[in-house]
């Protein structure tokens, strides 16, 4: 099987989980949740095997171009899911963040975004790029989490529910700002001091991950400190993610800099 | 003095920082960074001028923006510090009064009886508590004994520790950027370069370009040697994300390029008259080249262009470094007679026969044209760099701290109350309840009914 085959299959369970996940929310029965996540999680073994084989074949990271790393990110999501459906236990959070995960990998699919592996500038020729990217995304992937959470918490009535979806989205952030910052600014600041010699070069790519990281900071701080709860701090989650999202995508069709490879 | 500590000592000046920075770092990336006045003029209109004197064109150098970091690093410093005494307290101090009373207010407690005496009900206990990671200490009251048990107590300080990392990369940066200093440094094969400012030279042994089969970059190699007293001191490969570091400084591929001034070049002469009469004739620009021929007696080439194209007011320029459209300007004379003279190019061969020179009796054609590579070594010298990666180190540990080490504390009060030990826990864990309650209960079903 080839990987855009796989990739397809993969794609076909995620509308799937999506369907199933949906239909949960009218029929409020566990047994179709449970489902949901299952065509997830086989989405994700299928969607792995098409990372890998893009990887061997390519023979480099698996995200290098906007298609390979919307992919990548879609598939982090999944996981993320994966793993804190059991946890959390909030009916609602799958739904919808298989909603985004299904977008996500229509646009990667979207004739809009080439799909050939191009050979390697040689800036991107590092074993940076594998652990810059991935572990950004990864935290990215928990961002899409607390923000899913943040949102439901914006919608819901309930105090108990609204307590857990505050939980879950301190939690998602508690794994994504590390992963975050060992990603995108450590790692991040040592691959181009390699690459061009200079850790830190105000780009606006890294200027956003900075404001990215500011905005968690001030979600921490408030939270912790202030003893801000709910309300502010699913806004400001909110506001974080969508910086997160503007760093990894707007930044490299709505400013020029360093990180334009394409 | 102190209503000045109390100013930065909160949190609030840290969350208004927080939203500054952010915001002043968005402006900063609406606005193109380091261009041209002109650029700006073109670009804002009588808004430019204001835009320079508030240093909004190289934001993250000016004044206020350094100043914002600097009161976000004194901000954090006095934060971190202020809360410091009573977190060392609460981890490593004494222990507070305690009594059962106290303790049974506590979500996570337990409360039971033991027929063993008091020093071997404490050991029991003790010996649980310790088995699960716990340091203890004890006190003595009247009739009974108190036990302290915490763990994980480092976990009390990861935000101390992210914050000490944070001061630490703003150092670096500060002297990055004031005693941090980097040059290009172009390099023919086979050339020596000081290093501004170093006791050593750099020559360049060799410079390739690879590419892809199907012709994209795929690499930088320049061959580096170092010198010292002009004696070779060592031999490396740098490549773009394989810098060399030497004395201090470290050397990055940057460019590449190749030295268009001084092209060797090959041109072939044909005359109309004489379709058979081929002549090769290799010269450098500049050069008076005399050729043996009845027609003309010598060959000059004026001008060289790798990349040919008229620009604005019809002025002959370069489009970039790369050999796409090489055009020579080429001069025939015969004594003091100009028989030839006008542009030839490489890629169309017979573009200049019909235009330029089309009334000659002469043709040329550009048949060769060869320069020598060069590579762009920048020397950088950061020595703020270290700063970073400690700091970034430090950062790390206390996220993991502040998040997964998450610490925990029983206090046991045991009291002797009619022949029998009255067993009074008491739990609290800053983060993950459940696991503790657990961890708690265990520890105390164990020491009610042992095994």
């Amino acid at each position: 099987m080839t990987e855009s085959t796989l990739f397809t299959i993969a794609f076909a369970l995620y509308v799937g989980a999506l369907i199933v996940y949906f239909a949960s929310l009218f029929v409020r029965r566990e047994k179709w949740t449970r489902n949901g996540l299952a065509l997830a999680a086989a989405g994700l073994v299928f969607h792995t095997t098409a990372l890998i084989l893009r990887t061997v074949v390519s023979r480099h990271a698996p995200f290098t171009n906007m298609y390979e790393s919307l992919s990548f990110l879609s598939w982090a999501m999944v996981l993320a899911l994966v793993v804190f459906s059991r946890k959390a236990r909030v009916p609602r959070l799958g739904p919808y963040l298989m909603l985004i995960v299904v977008g996500l990998v229509a646009l990667a699919s979207s004739p809009l975004m080439p799909k050939e592996a191009t050979p390697l500038v040689p800036a991107l020729q590092s074993y940076w790029l594998w652990l810059h990217v991935s572990v950004t995304l990864l935290g990215e992937a928990f961002f899409a989490v607390a923000f899913v959470s943040s949102l439901l918490y914006l919608a819901s009535d309930t105090e108990e529910k609204k307590e857990r979806l505050d939980a879950l989205s301190y939690r998602a952030v508690a794994v994504g700002f590390p992963l975050f910052t060992l990603g995108g600014l450590v790692f991040g600041m040592v691959w181009a001091y390699r690459a061009w010699g200079s850790y830190w070069a105000w780009d606006p790519k890294e200027v956003w991950s900075l404001i990215t990281w500011f905005v968690f900071a001030l979600y921490l701080h408030t939270r912790i400190v202030m003893g801000w709860k709910g309300k502010r701090s699913a806004i400001i989650a909110i506001v974080g993610f969508l910086a997160a999202l503007f760093t990894y995508f707007g930044v490299n069709y709505l400013l020029a800099g360093l990180h334009s490879y394409t | 003095m102190r209503s000045a500590g109390k100013f930065f000592a909160s949190v609030k000046l840290a969350i208004v920082l927080f939203i500054l920075i952010t915001l002043a770092s968005i402006l900063g990336t609406l606005i193109p960074q380091g261009r041209s006045a002109a650029e700006y003029a073109a670009r804002y209109g009588g808004l430019s001028g204001l835009f320079v004197s508030l240093q909004l064109t190289r934001l993250y150098q000016s004044f206020w923006y350094l100043a914002l970091l600097l009161l976000f690093g004194l901000n954090t410093v006095v934060c971190t510090l202020s809360r410091f005494g009573p977190k060392c307290r609460r981890a490593f101090g004494p222990m507070a009064a305690t009594d059962a009373q106290n303790l049974m207010t506590l979500k996570v407690k337990s409360r039971f009886r033991l027929a063993l005496p008091i020093d071997a009900a404490k050991d029991r206990i003790a010996g649980l508590l310790r088995s699960r990671h716990y340091i203890l200490a004890e006190s003595g009251r009247a009739n009974g004994i108190i036990l302290l048990a915490r763990k994980r107590r480092m976990g009390l300080f990861g935000s101390d520790i992210v914050h000490l990392g944070l001061l630490v990369i703003l150092i670096g940066g500060f002297t990055s950027g004031l005693g941090g200093r980097r040059a290009d440094v172009p390099l023919l094969e086979g050339q020596t370069a000081d290093i501004p400012h170093a006791a050593f030279q750099v020559r360049l042994d060799k410079f390739e370009t690879e590419y892809y089969p199907r012709g994209e970059v795929k690499d930088w190699k320049s061959t580096v040697t170092v010198l010292e007293n002009g004696a070779p001191v060592l031999t490396r490969v740098v490549e773009v994300n394989h810098p060399l570091a030497y004395g201090g400084y470290s050397f990055y591929q940057t460019s590449y390029g190749w030295d268009w001034e001084r092209p060797r070049l090959e041109l072939e002469v044909r005359k109309r008259a004489d379709p058979a009469f081929s002549k090769t004739v290799a010269l450098k620009v500049g050069e008076r080249m005399p050729v043996d021929d009845a027609d003309f007696d010598h060959v000059v080439v004026r001008q060289f262009i790798p990349d040919f194209v008229i620009g604005e007011g019809n002025k002959v320029q370069s489009r970039s470094r790369e050999p796409n459209n090489p055009a020579a300007l080429v001069e025939a004379w015969k004594g003091e007679e100009r028989v030839f003279g006008g542009w030839i190019f490489a890629k169309f061969p017979d573009f200049g026969q019909g235009h330029v020179a089309g009334q000659s009796a002469l043709a040329f054609v550009l048949k060769k044209y060869t320069a020598a590579p060069y590579s762009v070594l920048e020397a950088a010298k950061d020595p703020g760099v270290n700063f970073i990666w400690l700091g970034c180190l430090l950062v790390m540990v206390g996220f993991f701290l502040a998040f997964y080490w998450p610490p925990r504390e029983i206090r046991v009060v045991l009291d002797e109350v009619q022949g029998k030990v009255e067993v009074t826990a008491g739990g609290q864990a800053a983060k993950s309840r459940e696991t503790f309650q657990s961890e708690f209960d265990r520890i105390f079903d164990s020491a009610r009914r042992p095994a």
